[in-house]
């Protein structure tokens, strides 16, 4: 049954317009209880290529910087505070070493 | 609160008995899908839950486009895993049931008519076509080609300078309409070809670009139901009208075969 036109399941954009097109908008239609109708399939499909397109186009030219940006990722958030505070703690420890140095040599003076 | 029943489509019992169902997962991700038999018929289905995918709420998720992008592909995906295996009657995208008696009523009331489809569309295959163009290359190959503007060009070059300058710009308009003529023609010619090879075909809505997300415009759209036998025949008149056309900046694109999405009507 396949002969390498079936329709594709990956997010190329045709195939995406294919089953969208397809599966929100035609199907055999007996009336379940739950009813639900797909509002606006153009509107959605657009969307949903923007969607896809978006980070599709991203990922390949190599722009995955919201995977780490603080603002967008609350690991990457986590992550830099930490290394903020070990940061500051080795700021301080240097602090204090200088300023020790400092107490020393000022006792030392004449 | 009884659990909610998410019909993906309908299979012929016998076929069933063939093939084991695969093992797939429901729309929630969760549940699995299972098929009930219905005496010759059996609905492949999976459940949901009633407060979850109510009413409200699933009106709320059909509105949003990651989960429906999710969803849509899923009922596709499970319907081709199905299609591989049996003749199926593909349901539209939730079509959900409150329960397992409901759902029996409706099979019971449409039997006949679903069994009939199901001999008529088991030899048969859905495939759809669509044709893009580069716009530039066609208005190009009807300004040099097209007999209409040929005559006007030739009318133009025994005019007076300024009266050339206005029926330039009235040629090139003409250009235009021209060009959107050759389109539709040249579209509705490889049409008739493909349909009268076809058991029954339909011309679908044209998409604009940002629907498609392509350089190329879409030109046409339509779908074919076509007999096991003729595939092969209907895919080569495709693959060498592609050949022949894409130099002038015609793309055919062609994917099948679909479960007859168009084709299986029940009411």
């Amino acid at each position: 049954m396949n002969n390498g036109n079936s329709p594709q399941t990956t997010t190329q954009s045709s195939n995406l317009v294919d089953v969208l097109e397809t599966v929100l908008d035609k199907g055999v239609v007996i009336a379940g209880d739950i009813r639900v109708g797909i509002a606006d399939v153009e509107l959605l499909s657009i969307k949903i290529r923007l969607i896809v397109a978006s980070v599709d186009k991203a990922k390949e030219i190599g722009m995955d910087w919201w995977e780490t940006d603080p603002y967008l990722n609350s690991k990457a958030a986590e992550q830099e505070q930490k290394q903020l505070k070990e940061e500051n703690k080795k700021l301080l420890e240097r602090l204090e070493k200088l300023e020790g140095k400092m107490a020393d040599n000022s006792s030392r003076l004449p | 609160m009884e659990k909610l029943v998410y019909l993906y489509g309908i299979i012929p019992t016998k076929e069933k008995e063939k093939h084991p169902l695969p093992s797939l997962k429901g729309l929630d991700g969760e549940s699995d899908v299972y098929s009930l038999p219905f005496d010759e018929l059996d609905a492949v289905v999976c459940e949901l839950d009633p407060v979850e995918y109510g009413e409200k709420e699933l009106e709320k998720k059909t509105n949003d486009a990651k989960w429906l992008h999710e969803k849509a592909f899923h009922h596709h995906e499970a319907l081709m895993k199905l299609y591989e295996n049996y003749p199926i009657i593909p349901m539209k995208f939730c079509t959900i049931y409150s329960n397992h008696d409901s759902l029996l009523q409706t099979i019971n009331h449409h039997k006949q008519r679903m069994m009939e489809m199901l001999d008529d569309i088991a030899d048969k295959e859905e495939w759809i076509l669509k044709i893009y163009c580069e716009a530039d290359k066609v208005k190009q190959g009807v300004a040099s080609y097209n007999e209409a503007i040929e005559a006007k060009k030739e009318e133009i070059a025994s005019m007076s300078p300024g009266r050339q300058y206005l029926e330039k710009r009235k040629l090139d308009q003409l250009i235009d309409q021209e060009t959107e003529k050759e389109k539709r023609a040249f579209s509705e010619k490889i049409h008739k070809e493909l349909a009268a090879l076809s058991v029954d075909s339909e011309v679908k809505k044209i998409w604009k670009k940002d629907v498609t997300g392509r350089t190329e415009e879409m030109c046409w759209n339509s779908v074919y139901m076509l007999n096991k036998s003729v595939v092969d025949d209907f895919l080569s008149i495709v693959k060498h009208q592609q050949e022949k056309w894409s130099v002038s900046g015609w793309h055919f694109e062609l994917t099948g075969p679909w479960p007859s999405y168009h084709f299986a009507k029940v009411s």
